[in-house]
């Protein structure tokens, strides 16, 4: 539909185009038509304006000729009348005209001329028959002067009878003068020729170039290369009969009108040729206008096109911009619609499930309640309830801490606390909540470390243990029974010295994802759905977080997944390395300067010689027993500290570890690595001054180890300590307005052994303090929303009391704003803790005892 | 739009407003012929023109063209040429009308052959050039050959050398060296009759004549006792028939020993009569001057390995040196205007360009270029001063013209004993007036 218009244009744009070329070409036949016209009758104005112009020629010298002929007439009638006619000649003085005069009288055969010669008439050849009034005119002849000459013979008479002929010599220069000094812009070429002899007898001043042929009519043709036959027979019969004639011919390559005109009836003929161009100089003058003109119409003519093209392009390009503003608004709008309604249905959706999620551990909760007071009276069966229950509650809570957490970030609420931390805790304490849950599984969990660079880090542990619970917790949670999880932390190139660059990798052999669903894995309020799923109780929101705080961290997360195949979650997050890195006096104050690490695995070695790089410590590997135990017995006392793989001592049996531990002195700790699931371990840590240390290997435990090993050698360490966290005798105050809450509260602190006063809110609590004696209560808990008066303005009430105690009484907030900000707010309002709800039994006894103990002095 | 071309457009609207307003607004004078030109200076130049050929470069009338081009770009003036060359052998010569028209006054300015020189010279009709500024860089020989009482009457643009033309390729098949000597110079055209070249030797009516004053004066320019002997001839004391006879005898012997068709040459003219059978190489040898050898309306591009040479003397390969030059009548109606041009087209720059165009020897010292491979060895002898003058205007008895003369007469039948005598009488004659 899109081209259609288009196509209409198209076809609209060609019988226009078309219209114009047909415009074009009628205008340029005119054009022709006029201009070839109007040079044809250039043309033939200007052979008629050249006939004119040798006419004028013509008439001139013939009137020249006529003159001469009268005057020498007159001269004859003169010497005719003269006493002494030879004497009359010889006075005669010759002029520019009349060069020489010669007398011949009758019956003599030569005569004398004024220039005192003796004059032959044989000399002169009249055979021509040439006259000029009447008068013979002889063959053009070179004279004495070096110029070419004529004569013209006239009877002298004296009373009727003739006694002598007047022979008067003329020169052609002398018609020189009254010939016009060039035409055709000097452009024509001219010569006067004798018909008789064919000779070029004059060439006038300013006509014709000088290196054109001029000798005579056959040099003539010869420079201007006139050979056609046909044209020379013509120019001859003209010559023969003295007509005139004009016709083209290429003079040196230039297309030339020639001409042959008779003069005197053809005894002389004017030659030459004037080039076309000279001419037809007028039409094509005007021809030129005409195209100046019709090319200036036609600039104008396509220059008001193109403005009209560049106009007419313009409204498209803005039409265009308009209807893909358009197109991109409608876009924007449909996707943001889309996005609405997928976000919408997201939500129903999640709220659907939350609903669900929500209603069927409530419903457990509710349907166990039950059950517990119908079977109040069988504790096996109340215990278990109450188990049930728990589990439901604990789900419940980390339902709505996940919904807390994405509104949080989501919100950008998130404010991460970049603390320094150690990889070996990291690991550790995943290990320690993930382990379980693998075995629990019959899964098993790997843990790799490998190119770590350093140990200690600034970061947010605290969020990277949430990025690696959540990444782990699926991993197990999606991988059936007797899978495998893999949990690797590789060092990558460092981009900067200050940072190191990690890669945390969780791959498990579960159940994947689909194509489809990778694509919304890190979307909010998605999940998962199918029969295997399902079964595995979630809020959806774990990959969003994690992806958040990935992102918060500058860092990448990717995943690549197959159904049935496992998936594998890659994250890449830098950590600055912090300054003080290392306690370089630990070693040397404890006296370790060399270590001796004993590992088949070469990437083990690798790993610890890299990580205690930074000690001053220097680590010697070897891959078997035996090398360990050569070393040892060359010196035995050269290290402070052997470290044995498990995965090697194991399977070579205690007796390799009794032959280990005694090669060296008692007082070199032997420390096993292994793993956290390593099995069969008591007889091997019966040795003395044997330990062990879990892989990965890391410095931070290490030292740790060392200090253990140090500070509690093996066996004095009280494995059963007292609970310290004891809350026996303790009384409390206690504001809680919910009375479910304030009966939980009271209850469980009565099973720890204390007494509490319920109050009902802030203000009764702040009266019942004032009333009490001192030292009557050990501590406050205050719940924050009550009415009449909140926790924050009874805590500032109470510590505004003119009481010794107001100012020391413990006062923890107890409340379900669990949120960071409202911790600050407890604390800010004077309260010295913060307990979100629900309450964390342990928890709260461990933060109640602190307190007390701080205001007794103990801490 | 862009702006770019919203300029444009104004420019070009506005450009065609200007041209309309000025279109409109022109002034249309009461008078409508044009202001008369200013009267344009002239000076008339007789000189030769041969027959036209339209398709051959005739580069000595280019190079002459150029300098008189740049009189008239430097001077402002206009050179009319009157132009004649005679048809045939009938007709008057070019120096015939030469002298004619110097004695009728009838130009300004004339190209002239050495014996018109020295005649008009010696009749007073050619005004003195001495006080030009370019005769300061005249060579000595130009000088000398050309000052006829006292007065320099002549300066060329080109020290003209004749010499023989020799078709190279053809001497090498006949495995003939380049002649030195007369002797020489028959051996070869008897080996070249012999070998099918029925006429060796082409020739016109004018040239033969270098074959004669190359003998004649071999010893007498290149002896070292030049002075003397031409004081000896003009005095009397010696007879130029007795320098004449062995030129003469030699050239009887080539004539009656059919190496030169002495009827047809009577009749040629210079080039015409015996370049076809040279360029078409049925005649291996011709005579020439210079300045043939790089025009193409003589033997310029000949098609074959031409070369050069000196007239054969007993002293060797003899180039003859007649002075040319351009003289001016006594009585030039413009006078003024003729010297200027003379000094424009005889100035070393000028030379230097017609020398260039031409490749022929400079008459003044400042200028010299490379001649053609072909004329190498004519120009070898005169660099080396070896040469025979063809006209010198310190001999009383004028040698050029009238050697010519009496060459015809050689060819017309007469005997060697007739031509001396009429050196003789012609001597007796010039040191009798």
């Amino acid at each position: 539909m899109k081209h259609k218009p288009s196509r209409v244009k198209k076809r609209k744009g060609i019988p226009l185009f078309l219209s114009i070329i047909l415009v074009f070409c009628v205008l340029g036949t005119v054009v022709f038509a006029v201009s070839k016209k109007l040079s044809q009758e250039m043309s033939n104005s200007a052979i008629q304006n050249l006939s004119e112009s040798l006419d004028l020629i013509q008439c001139t010298i013939e009137a020249i000729l006529k003159n001469e002929a009268e005057f020498q007439t007159m001269i004859a009638q003169e010497i005719g009348k003269a006493e002494d006619p030879v004497a009359y000649i010889r006075a005669y003085d010759r002029n520019q005209v009349m060069v020489k005069l010669s007398l011949v009288l009758s019956g003599e055969t030569s005569g004398v001329s004024n220039t005192g010669e003796v004059f032959s008439p044989k000399d002169l050849d009249f055979s021509s028959g040439s006259t000029v009034n009447s008068l013979p005119v002889s063959q053009s002849y070179l004279n004495d002067m070096g110029t070419w000459a004529y004569s013209i013979k006239c009877p002298v008479k004296k009373a009727g009878r003739e006694i002598a002929t007047l022979y008067v010599e003329y020169i052609y220069d002398s018609l020189d003068k009254s010939l016009p000094n060039g035409f055709y812009d000097q452009k024509a070429m001219l010569y006067i020729m004798d018909a008789k002899t064919e000779r070029f007898v004059l060439k006038p001043k300013g006509m014709g170039a000088r290196s054109a042929g001029h000798l005579n009519l056959g040099d003539f043709y010869r420079a201007n290369s006139i050979r056609e036959e046909g044209l020379r027979a013509e120019l001859d019969a003209c010559l023969e009969q003295g007509d005139n004639i004009l016709f083209y011919h290429d003079i040196r390559e230039k297309h030339s009108l020639n001409y042959m005109w008779a003069v005197n009836g053809g005894s002389i003929f004017l030659v030459g040729y004037v080039p076309i161009e000279a001419i037809q100089q007028e039409g094509r003058t005007v021809n030129q206008n005409i195209f100046i003109v019709v090319t200036i119409m036609m600039i104008a003519f396509f220059l008001c096109c193109l403005l009209y093209y560049l106009n007419q392009r313009q409204q498209s390009k803005l039409r265009k911009e308009r209807e893909a503003e358009r197109e991109l608004h409608s876009k924007q709008l449909a996707e943001a619609l889309r996005a609405a309604q997928i976000a919408n249905n997201s939500k129903t959706t999640f709220l659907s499930n939350m609903s669900h999620d929500i209603r069927t551990p409530m419903n457990a909760v509710l349907g166990f309640t039950t059950l517990l007071s119908m079977d109040a009276d069988n504790p096996v069966k109340v215990r278990e309830y109450t188990k049930k229950i728990t589990a439901s509650g604990q789900h419940l809570l980390s339902l709505i801490n996940d919904i807390l957490d994405i509104s949080k970030i989501e919100s950008g609420k998130v404010v991460l606390t970049f603390e320094k931390f150690t990889l070996n805790n990291l690991i550790s304490s995943v290990d320690a909540i993930i382990q379980p849950m693998a075995k629990a599984k019959h899964q098993t969990f790997h843990v790799e470390v490998s190119g770590i660079q350093h140990e200690y880090l600034v970061g947010d542990e605290t969020r990277v243990n949430q990025i690696l619970f959540n990444l782990l917790s699926n991993a197990v949670k999606y991988t059936p029974e007797g899978g495998t999880i893999w949990f690797r932390l590789i060092g990558l190139k460092q981009r900067s010295s200050q940072y190191e660059h990690i890669r945390i990798e969780v791959e498990d052999t579960g159940y994947g994802m689909t194509p489809e669903y990778l694509e919304t894995i890190f979307d909010p309020f998605t999940r998962a759905e199918n029969s295997t799923t399902n079964k595995v109780q979630g809020t959806g929101l774990g990959m969003a977080i994690t992806k958040n705080i990935v992102e918060l961290m500058g860092g990448t997360i990717e995943v690549t997944s197959e159904v049935d195949q496992g998936s594998l979650f890659r994250v890449e997050l830098e950590f600055r390395i912090p300054e003080d890195q290392v306690d370089q006096y630990f070693w040397s104050s404890r006296g370790i300067s060399h270590v001796l690490a004993v590992a088949s695995d070469e990437t083990l070695c690798q790993s610890i010689q890299t990580l205690m790089r930074e000690t001053s410590v220097e680590v010697d590997s070897v891959h078997s027993i035996q090398d360990a135990l050569a070393l040892l017995q060359e010196d035995s006392t050269r290290y402070h500290v052997l470290l044995a793989d498990w995965a090697l001592l194991h399977p070579a049996g205690l007796p390799a570890a009794e032959q280990l531990r005694a090669a060296l002195p008692e007082s070199i700790p032997l420390l096993l690595l292994a793993d956290y699931d390593a099995d069969d371990t008591e007889a091997f840590l019966s040795l003395p001054n044997t330990s062990l240390l879990f892989k990965p290997f890391f410095v931070s435990a290490f030292k740790e180890k060392i200090t253990e090993l140090r500070e509690h050698p093996m066996g004095t360490i009280d494995e059963n300590g007292a609970d310290q966290d004891s809350l026996e005798g303790l009384h409390f105050l206690a504001a809680e307005d919910n009375e479910i809450n304030a009966e939980i509260l009271s209850e469980i602190l009565e099973i720890e052994g204390a007494s509490c006063e319920i109050v009902e809110n802030g203000q009764l609590a702040v009266e019942r303090f004032q009333a009490s004696s001192e030292g009557e209560f050990d501590a406050i808990l205050m719940d924050v929303q009550m009415p009449v008066m909140n926790g924050h303005e009874a805590t500032r009430a109470i510590r505004r009391l003119p009481r010794s105690d107001a100012a020391k009484i413990p006062i923890l907030a107890m409340t379900a704003n669990a949120f960071a900000e409202d911790e600050k707010a407890a604390l800010d309002a004077g309260m010295d803790a913060h307990v979100a709800k629900p309450i964390d039994v342990a928890l709260l006894k461990k933060v109640i005892r602190h307190y007390i103990e701080r205001k007794e002095g103990i801490v | 739009m862009k702006p770019s071309l919203k300029k444009l457009v104004a420019l070009c609207l506005a450009g065609t407003s200007l041209l309309a307003l000025a279109a409109c607004g022109s002034h249309d004078p009461n008078n409508l012929l044009r202001d008369k030109e200013e009267d344009t200076r002239v000076v008339s130049l007789y000189s030769p023109m041969e027959k036209t050929d339209p398709d051959a470069e005739n580069v000595a009338r280019s190079a002459s063209e150029k300098t008189i081009l740049m009189a008239e770009e430097q001077l402002g003036v206009k050179i009319e040429y009157i132009t004649y060359t005679a048809e045939d052998y009938q007709d008057k010569t070019y120096d015939d009308v030469a002298i004619d028209r110097i004695r009728s006054h009838m130009d300004d300015l004339y190209l002239l052959n050495p014996d018109v020189i020295l005649k008009a010279g010696a009749e007073g009709n050619l005004a003195d050039l001495s006080g030009l500024d370019c005769v300061k860089n005249l060579r000595d020989v130009v000088k000398t050959a050309n000052t006829v009482n006292g007065k320099l009457v002549a300066i060329p643009q080109e020290v003209v050398a004749y010499g023989l033309f020799i078709n190279k390729d053809i001497f090498d098949q006949c495995q003939l060296k380049l002649p030195e000597t007369p002797e020489e110079f028959l051996e070869c055209c008897r080996v070249l009759k012999e070998k099918g070249y029925e006429t060796p030797v082409g020739a016109n009516r004018w040239w033969l004549e270098t074959f004669v004053l190359a003998q004649a004066y071999a010893d007498l320019y290149n002896g070292g006792n030049t002075a003397e002997e031409i004081e000896a001839l003009n005095s009397g004391r010696t007879k130029y028939s007795d320098y004449m006879r062995p030129g003469f005898e030699f050239l009887k012997k080539m004539i009656d020993l059919g190496y030169i068709d002495a009827k047809k040459a009577l009749v040629s003219e210079a080039i015409e009569g015996e370049s076809p059978d040279f360029l078409a190489q049925k005649t291996p040898i011709v005579m020439a001057y210079w300045g043939a050898a790089n025009t193409d309306t003589a033997y310029g591009n000949p098609g074959f390995n031409l070369q050069v040479i000196g007239f054969p003397t007993e002293r060797g390969q003899m180039p003859v040196v007649p002075i040319t030059g351009y003289g001016v009548d006594a009585q030039a109606e413009h006078m003024e205007d003729t010297m200027a041009v003379l000094d424009v087209i005889l100035s070393d720059e000028a030379l230097q360009v017609y020398t260039e165009t031409n490749k022929v020897i400079s008459p003044s010292k400042n200028v010299k270029v490379d001649c053609i491979p072909a004329l190498k060895p004519l120009n070898d002898r005169i660099e080396e001063g070896v040469f025979v003058l063809g006209s010198n205007a310190g001999m009383k008895l004028e040698q050029w013209g009238n050697t010519c003369l009496i060459v015809r007469e050689l060819l017309n039948g007469a005997t060697v004993e007739e031509c001396m005598a009429a050196f003789d009488t012609l001597q007796a004659e010039t040191l009798g007036e």
